[in-house]
């Protein structure tokens, strides 16, 4: 919070300031396009950056890139509420209940060693290439995440908060309420931003080995015709989605951590 | 011994200057609170209790009778069972043998007439004062009634802050006002000022002397702190060795104060040293010296 503050103070200094981090990446940008335009980089390695800008630009106009990326986030969506839904709702009851934990917790951490990405062969094998493949394979992902910090959060929420609440009568879904679920919040949303971060990263593979429309169908179609600009288009194009969702999770944690000191100091 | 030290204590109290005491004006709580009924507060009744820890024998045999409305504070070295008493009390844990009744029934028939004030204020960080004040409070007047007892302790204006933002003592005077608004029969204290600043605690102190006046509840204060327990207390009981070593009452000395109110200022503690040289104003004291387990012996007046 002091730097904003010394930038309205020292307005030549504070530009100097905002502007210092974007030099290398500006200068990269200059040097990658001089590169390519003199012919020092083959279009095979990589395309110029303003062939990349031009292949995003036609495939916004004919809505071909609205349709991939919808269909891309759908899926992520849909396999994160899937598996996210099933994390949180296990860790929820293995948090609060010692049977529960005992019966399902062990099994639970044997299978979180496996890789979700050493499913795959099995996943081909189990559900074919379609749709179902994917969702499962994202829905593996981010349930474990999802699921440990759960259970973490619910048996890290302080025991005497718990007593106080009690002997002021609260309890069953009250005391959950008001106390067990928002002391486990801050935990479940840092499951969550893991999540996002696996999310991402196993739709890449799910699409990869193959699909019919998405970001994923898009790129390895490209990649048939030796399209490096539409290549690197879907490469940043899931860089921008992973970073929106991240943007997204953040504003969660702002939004619903409110209360939280670590949260506290932009409002302050 | 412990004589020696309530004493000490008294002489502390009495030499504290005046001005420490009123460094911040309290409001009056009488005045917030005319009209609403007093709640009487609980009898309490501990009878043979006793409770160990595994093999670590914590309180035995304790027999503790609190009249209605009476202010018991409970003494003794860390680790002496005197906030398991209070907790027995509490029902927060139980007793390995006998029983507390509290108005002669069982404890579980009084759980809504009794609040506990922890050492930690444990307010729910997620929750705004004024919410956490509302915290189990039933019926839709909660809030309304949340913030008249959050004006009682004088934190009218940080309704809508977080917890986190107060300071200790403001969180202490968050939990005393989040206890109160359920109208306690018997206010449990268990080391609420151990971690706060010295003046902060001789404020806090006023503070809960004043509503405890007010609301008539019976209260029951764990402490460290013997200068503490008599500032407060009507009775100090003291623990040792699994049990009660000594029960006293606290007297009000002062003329001028005889049948009023008492002041903080103008008691001592009465025990069987220094009743042993009675200053003139002791023969008008409303409690004559109780003969205590250990008084007795030496009482020479």
């Amino acid at each position: 919070m002091k730097a904003p503050r010394s930038l309205r103070s020292l307005p030549p200094e504070g530009i100097v300031q905002r502007g210092l981090p974007w030099v290398v990446p500006v200068l990269t940008l200059i040097g990658w396009e001089l590169a390519s335009t003199r012919g020092w980089l083959s279009t095979r390695v990589l395309p110029e950056p303003l062939a990349v800008a031009t292949a995003f630009w036609s495939l916004l106009r004919s809505g071909e890139l609205w349709q991939h990326v919808a269909v891309s986030s759908m899926r992520a969506l849909a396999g994160l509420a899937v598996g996210g839904g099933l994390g949180l709702l296990l860790g929820l009851l293995t948090g609060s209940s010692r049977v529960l934990e005992t019966l399902l917790d062990t099994s639970l951490q044997m299978l979180r060693n496996i890789p979700a990405l050493a499913l795959i062969p099995l996943v081909i094998l189990w559900f074919g290439i379609d749709e179902t493949a994917k969702l499962f394979l994202v829905a593996v992902g981010v349930f474990f995440p999802i699921y440990l910090n759960t259970f973490h959060g619910i048996r890290s929420v302080d025991k005497g908060l718990i007593e106080m609440a009690r002997s002021y009568g609260l309890s069953g879904w009250a005391l959950w309420r008001h106390v067990v679920l928002p002391g486990a919040l801050p935990s479940v949303l840092v499951g969550l931003r893991f999540s996002l971060g696996l999310m991402w990263v196993l739709l890449i593979v799910a699409e990869t080995i193959s699909a019919q429309a998405g970001i994923g169908y898009l790129t390895m179609n490209a990649r048939e015709f030796l399209q490096t600009d539409v290549v690197l288009v879907g490469i940043l194009l899931y860089a921008a989605l992973g970073k929106l969702a991240d943007v997204l999770a953040k504003a969660l944690e702002r939004g619903w951590l409110r209360w939280h000191p670590g949260y506290q100091v932009q409002a302050a | 011994m412990h004589m020696t030290e309530l004493d000490g204590a008294a002489l502390t109290l009495r030499t504290l200057p005046e001005p420490m005491r009123r460094l911040r004006a309290i409001p009056d709580a009488s005045q917030a609170r005319t009209g609403a009924p007093r709640a009487e507060g609980l009898a309490v009744e501990v009878r043979g209790v006793a409770k160990a820890y595994g093999k670590r024998r914590v309180l035995e045999a304790i027999d503790l009778r609190i009249a209605p409305g009476e202010f018991v504070a409970i003494v003794g070295r860390s680790g002496c069972g005197k906030s398991t008493l209070l907790r027995l009390v509490a029902a927060l844990e139980h007793a390995d043998t006998g029983e507390v009744a509290l108005d002669g029934a069982a404890l579980a028939q009084h759980r809504e007439d009794v609040r506990i004030m922890f050492q930690d204020a444990r307010l729910l960080p997620w929750k705004r004062v004024v919410d956490n004040i509302a915290l189990g409070l039933p019926g839709p007047d909660g809030q309304r009634r949340a913030r008249e007892a959050l004006a009682q302790v004088g934190l009218a204006e940080r309704a809508d802050d977080w917890p986190a933002v107060l300071s200790g003592g403001q969180r202490q005077r968050v939990a005393l006002a989040r206890a109160l608004v359920h109208r306690p029969r018997l206010l449990l204290l268990d080391e609420p000022l151990g971690a706060l600043d010295a003046l902060t605690r001789i404020e806090m102190q006023q503070l809960i002397e004043s509503l405890w006046r007010t609301h008539g509840f019976t209260a029951l204060l764990v402490t460290h702190d013997v200068s503490e327990a008599v500032a407060l207390a009507d009775r100090v009981v003291l623990i040792e060795d699994h049990g009660i070593a000594l029960d006293e009452r606290v007297h009000w000395v002062d003329r001028a104060h005889a049948g009023k109110p008492r002041s903080r200022r103008s008691r001592i503690a009465c025990c069987s040293a220094c009743c042993a040289n009675p200053p003139a104003p002791m023969a008008k004291s409303p409690h004559p010296c109780p003969a205590s387990k250990r008084g007795a012996g030496r009482s020479d007046h």
